[in-house]
């Protein structure tokens, strides 16, 4: 099991440091909670019953991880705060909700299937497709006013 | 959508660190000693917290075994339920037992008109019957009002005490009848 996560954190890094980051809104405090959550998983490693995947259960530890990264984040002024004109934000990523960017950082960065999202965030492929359609909805029409 | 997710948090690479995870794995774990204290803590609590508290309750005052325990008559702290004060006839004598704040027990031979009191805490009796209130006045001039209580059927006498805490030195206790006028002045 070790071996295991130790495989999968050599092979993935970049993907769940990059998810990490997205999540907890900064790189640092992304890459430490990847460390973290892999801490995590090995002391919790005997607890995993193997109803899922092993990367799905990986991919929890470290989206909890980094949520609570985030939460812990010093309260620092938003860098994408909408201009005084009214326009929208530079990155519309903002104008999300947090499990809809969840959902976008896991399917554009880590790759993974709305069955793998599904079972990563404990929630079902159909929530997943609808809130992955919802956000391209929304960071579509953002990036319309935009331009 | 995907130059917009790449600037949002653009790809980047650093060296895989496993020995840290591992380090960080270890740091976390509670050592055993630990837990096993905590056992120990709670069983020990389990275990000795009851005879501790029949040992404790076995050192506090209790009402004497002279006094009739199937006629204990109670005056109680009205909003926290506290007993404050238990009284009881006095089996074989003419007069009466009394336990106060669990700290003060005593038996009281009855006397025509005597009036006693004792101090700390200041509780009191009197046998004169007209007396219905009471003041005691602190040792700076406060006046503190008395909590008096009247005992009928075999005790046939007034109680009196300060529920105040902590307790104060008092110089001077006044009791009142119900007019108003002085029937007792005890002076410490």
């Amino acid at each position: 099991m070790l071996d295991q996560l130790e495989t999968l954190y050599r092979s993935r890094l970049p993907e769940f440091r990059r998810v990490a980051a997205g999540i907890a809104g900064d790189r640092e405090l992304g890459c430490d909670a990847v460390q973290e959550a892999f801490a995590s998983a090995v002391r919790k490693r005997r607890t995993f019953r193997g109803s899922g995947t092993l990367e799905a259960w990986v991919w929890r530890i470290v989206v909890n991880a980094a949520r609570d990264a985030r939460r812990r984040r010093p309260a620092l002024a938003e860098p994408h705060e909408p201009s005084s004109n009214g326009h929208a934000p530079l990155l519309p990523l903002d104008l999300l909700t947090e499990r809809q960017r969840e959902i976008v950082f896991l399917h554009y960065y880590a790759d993974l299937d709305y069955a793998a999202i599904a079972e990563a965030l404990a929630i079902s492929p159909g929530t997943v497709g609808a809130t992955l359609n919802a956000a391209r909805e929304t960071l579509r029409a953002a990036l319309e006013e935009v331009h | 959508m995907d130059e917009l997710l790449d600037r949002y948090v653009p790809l980047f690479d650093g060296p895989a660190d496993w020995s840290d995870v591992l380090r960080r794995a270890k740091r976390h774990r509670r050592p055993r000693w630990r837990l096993l204290a905590i056992v120990v803590t709670v069983v020990a609590a389990f275990v000795v917290a009851p005879a501790l508290a029949v040992l404790l309750r076995d050192r506090s005052v209790h009402l004497p075994s002279g006094a009739d325990g199937s006629n204990i008559v109670v005056v109680m702290q009205p909003r926290t339920g506290r007993l404050l004060l238990e009284a009881a006839p006095w089996k074989g004598h003419d007069g009466f037992c009394y336990l106060v704040l669990r700290v003060r027990a005593g038996c009281v031979p009855r006397k025509a008109r005597g009036t006693t009191v004792l101090t700390p805490p200041l509780f009191g009796w009197t046998f004169d019957p007209r007396v219905r209130s009471g003041t005691a006045t602190t040792l700076g001039g406060k006046p503190v009002q008395l909590t008096v209580q009247h005992f009928g059927g075999r005790i046939d006498a007034t109680l009196f005490l300060v529920r105040d805490w902590p307790p104060r030195l008092l110089r001077e206790v006044v009791l009142r009848d119900a007019q108003g006028r002085v029937v007792a002045r005890v002076r410490h």
